[in-house]
C-alpha cells in the first residue's frame, strides 16, 4: 500500500467510528437526562520515506454535548429534571456515581431510589427516607424535600464538578470521576418534570450523511489510486 | 459494523416505547387505570482510547479519551399514580378513591390482590364484589331487604332495610396503601399485586391519615391524557425512522466498501 491510501484509510476508519457514535447518539433519542456525543478528530502528522508531510485522521476524543435537553412533565412527583449544571449523586455498590436522570421512586425502605434501585444522597451524604403516612411529597428548586405532614426530609445534593468533561460515562445513564463535587450554585430542580435526551435529530442526520459521503470519496479516491499503480505497471511492463 | 446493532437497539427500544403508549391508548376508558412512561437507559461504553491515559513520555495525560456507547435498553415501565378524574355516576356502589389507597381484592386462590377500580356490584349472596365477582376485603354482605345503601368517605358502609327508619351500618372498607406503589406488579383485569419492590401494604380506614377518602356514586377515570400520549407517538416514530435511516446508511456504506478495488 502507498502512503496517499493509507491516508485515505485513515479518513474512512474515522468516518466508521463517527457513525458508532452517531447510532448511539439516535438509539438515545428518547433516553432521560442522555448526553449526545461528538468524535473529536485531529491531523496525526507523519513524513513519508521522501519527507513529503502526510495527514493522518486520528481520532482525539468523544465530546460530550452538556448542553441542556428539554424538560417534559410527566406529573409523576418523584420525576425531578435538573435545570442548569449538576447531577445527583447516588450510592451504587461501586460507590457514588452522579446522573442527570431524575426518574426517582420509593423503595421498600422508603428510601428515594432511582430506577436501579439506588438510594439518592443528600447533600449531607445520607440516603432519603419518606416517612410512612407523610403524605404529598413536594421538591423545591434547591432540592429541599418537604411532605404535608411530617415536614422536610432533606435536601437532595446537586454536584457540579471543575472538569465535566472529563467524567466517565458508565450505563445506565450514570457518571464516574474521581473529581471532588462541588454544590451546585443557580441550579433549578423541577418537579413532576424529567430531562430528555439532548440529542438533535437533524443534526445527528446530517453528520451521518456526510460521514457516508465521506466513506464514498475516500473509495473514489483509493480506487483512482489502485487504478493508477496498475496503469503505471502497464506502462512500464510494456516499455520492457 | 457496530452502528448497526446499536441502531437495532435503538429501534426495539423505540418499537416498546409504541407498544406502551397504545397501551396507555386502549385503555383510555378503564376505570382506575394509570398511565405508563418507558423509561430507557444507555448501554456500556467501550473506551477506544482510555482518558487520563500518558499522551507523551514526559506524563502529559489525555484529556477527554474516545468512548463509544453500544445503544440503549429499558429500564423501566412504571406507572404514573396520578389521581385520575372523578366521574359521576349515580350508581351506589360505584366507589372512587380520592387519594391514597387501593381496595384489597380476596382472589379465588386465597391471596389478596389490590384495585383501584371501585365499579362494585352484588353477589348472588348480596355480598360486595368486584365486577369479576372477587369479594372485596373484608367482606360486606348487605341484608336481604336493602332498599338503599350509602358509603361514606370513611369507608362505613350503611343499608336502609325496608321498614326501618334508622339505616343499619353493615361494614366498614379498608384501604390498603404501598411504600412504593410504582413496585406492585400488575395482573391485568385492573388488578395489582403486592411484590418485594412494593414493599408490604399497611391497611387503615379511608380517611384516616395517610389513606384517601371514598366517593360514592363515582368511579376513578384513567389518568391517561390522550393528547400528550399522541404527542409521544408521533416523537416514538420520528425517532424509530431516525434509527432506521442509520441502518440504511450503514448498509449503503457497507456496500461502498466492498467496491473499493
Amino acid at each position: 500500500m502507498n502512503d496517499a491510501s493509507t491516508v485515505a484509510l485513515s479518513a474512512q476508519l474515522a468516518a466508521l467510528h463517527q457513525t458508532e457514535v452517531i447510532a448511539n447518539n439516535l438509539a438515545n433519542l428518547s433516553t432521560t437526562g442522555f448526553k449526545g456525543q461528538h468524535l473529536l478528530f485531529a491531523q496525526y502528522l507523519s513524513q513519508a520515506g521522501d519527507g513529503t508531510p502526510l495527514a493522518y485522521v486520528q481520532e482525539l476524543g468523544t465530546a460530550r454535548d452538556t448542553s441542556q435537553g428539554p424538560i417534559t412533565q410527566t406529573s409523576n412527583p418523584l420525576d425531578v429534571a435538573i435545570q442548569g449544571d449538576g447531577f445527583f449523586t447516588v450510592q451504587t455498590p461501586l460507590g457514588p456515581r452522579y446522573t442527570r436522570n431524575g426518574h426517582f421512586q420509593l423503595d421498600a425502605d422508603r428510601q428515594i431510589v432511582t430506577s436501579q434501585g439506588y438510594p439518592v444522597l443528600t447533600d449531607n451524604g445520607s440516603p432519603l427516607v419518606v416517612p410512612d403516612g407523610a403524605g404529598q411529597i413536594t421538591i423545591g428548586a434547591d432540592g429541599s424535600v418537604a411532605t404535608t405532614r411530617q415536614g422536610g426530609v432533606g435536601t437532595i445534593a446537586v454536584a457540579t464538578f471543575a472538569k465535566p468533561q472529563a467524567m466517565l460515562p458508565t450505563a445506565g445513564g450514570l457518571y464516574t470521576t474521581d473529581q471532588v463535587p462541588q454544590a451546585a450554585t443557580g441550579t433549578r430542580l423541577v418537579q413532576g418534570s424529567f430531562e430528555g435526551s439532548n440529542v438533535e435529530p437533524i443534526i445527528e442526520i446530517t453528520r451521518l450523511i456526510a460521514a457516508e459521503r465521506n466513506v464514498d470519496y475516500t473509495k473514489t479516491f483509493i480506487n483512482a489510486q489502485a487504478s493508477q499503480t496498475s496503469n503505471a505497471l502497464d506502462r512500464l511492463g510494456k516499455s520492457v | 459494523m457496530r452502528a448497526l446493532n446499536i441502531a437495532a437497539t435503538g429501534m426495539l427500544a423505540q418499537q416498546l416505547n409504541v407498544e406502551v403508549i397504545s397501551n396507555n391508548i386502549a385503555n383510555l376508558n378503564t376505570t382506575g387505570f394509570k398511565r405508563q412512561r418507558a423509561e430507557f437507559q444507555d448501554l456500556l461504553y467501550q473506551d477506544q482510547r482510555p482518558v487520563g491515559a500518558n499522551s507523551s513520555d514526559n506524563g502529559t495525560l489525555v484529556p477527554v479519551g474516545v468512548q463509544v456507547g453500544s445503544g440503549v435498553k429499558a429500564a423501566a415501565i412504571y406507572r404514573i399514580t396520578e389521581q385520575g378524574t372523578l366521574l359521576d355516576t349515580n350508581n351506589p356502589l360505584d366507589i372512587a378513591i380520592q387519594g391514597r389507597g387501593y381496595f384489597q381484592v380476596q382472589m379465588p386462590d386465597g391471596t389478596t390482590a389490590y384495585t383501584r377500580a371501585g365499579s362494585l356490584q352484588l353477589s348472588a349472596t348480596g355480598e360486595i364484589v368486584t365486577a369479576d365477582g372477587f369479594i372485596v376485603d373484608p367482606g360486606i354482605t348487605l341484608p336481604n331487604n336493602t332498599v338503599a345503601v350509602t358509603v361514606n368517605p370513611s369507608g362505613q358502609v350503611l343499608a336502609q332495610i325496608a321498614g326501618q327508619t334508622t339505616p343499619q351500618t353493615v361494614g366498614q372498607f379498608q384501604l390498603a396503601a404501598f411504600p412504593n406503589e410504582g413496585g406492585l406488579e400488575q395482573l391485568g383485569g385492573n388488578l395489582l399485586r403486592e411484590t418485594p419492590a412494593s414493599g408490604a401494604p399497611t391497611t387503615g380506614n379511608p380517611g384516616s391519615t395517610g389513606y384517601g377518602t371514598l366517593q360514592q356514586g363515582f368511579v376513578e377515570t384513567s389518568n391517561v391524557n390522550v393528547v400528550s400520549e399522541i404527542t409521544n407517538l408521533i416523537t416514538a416514530q420520528r425517532a424509530y425512522e431516525m434509527n432506521s435511516k442509520v441502518i440504511s446508511t450503514v448498509d449503503q456504506m457497507s456496500a461502498t466498501l466492498a467496491q473499493m478495488q
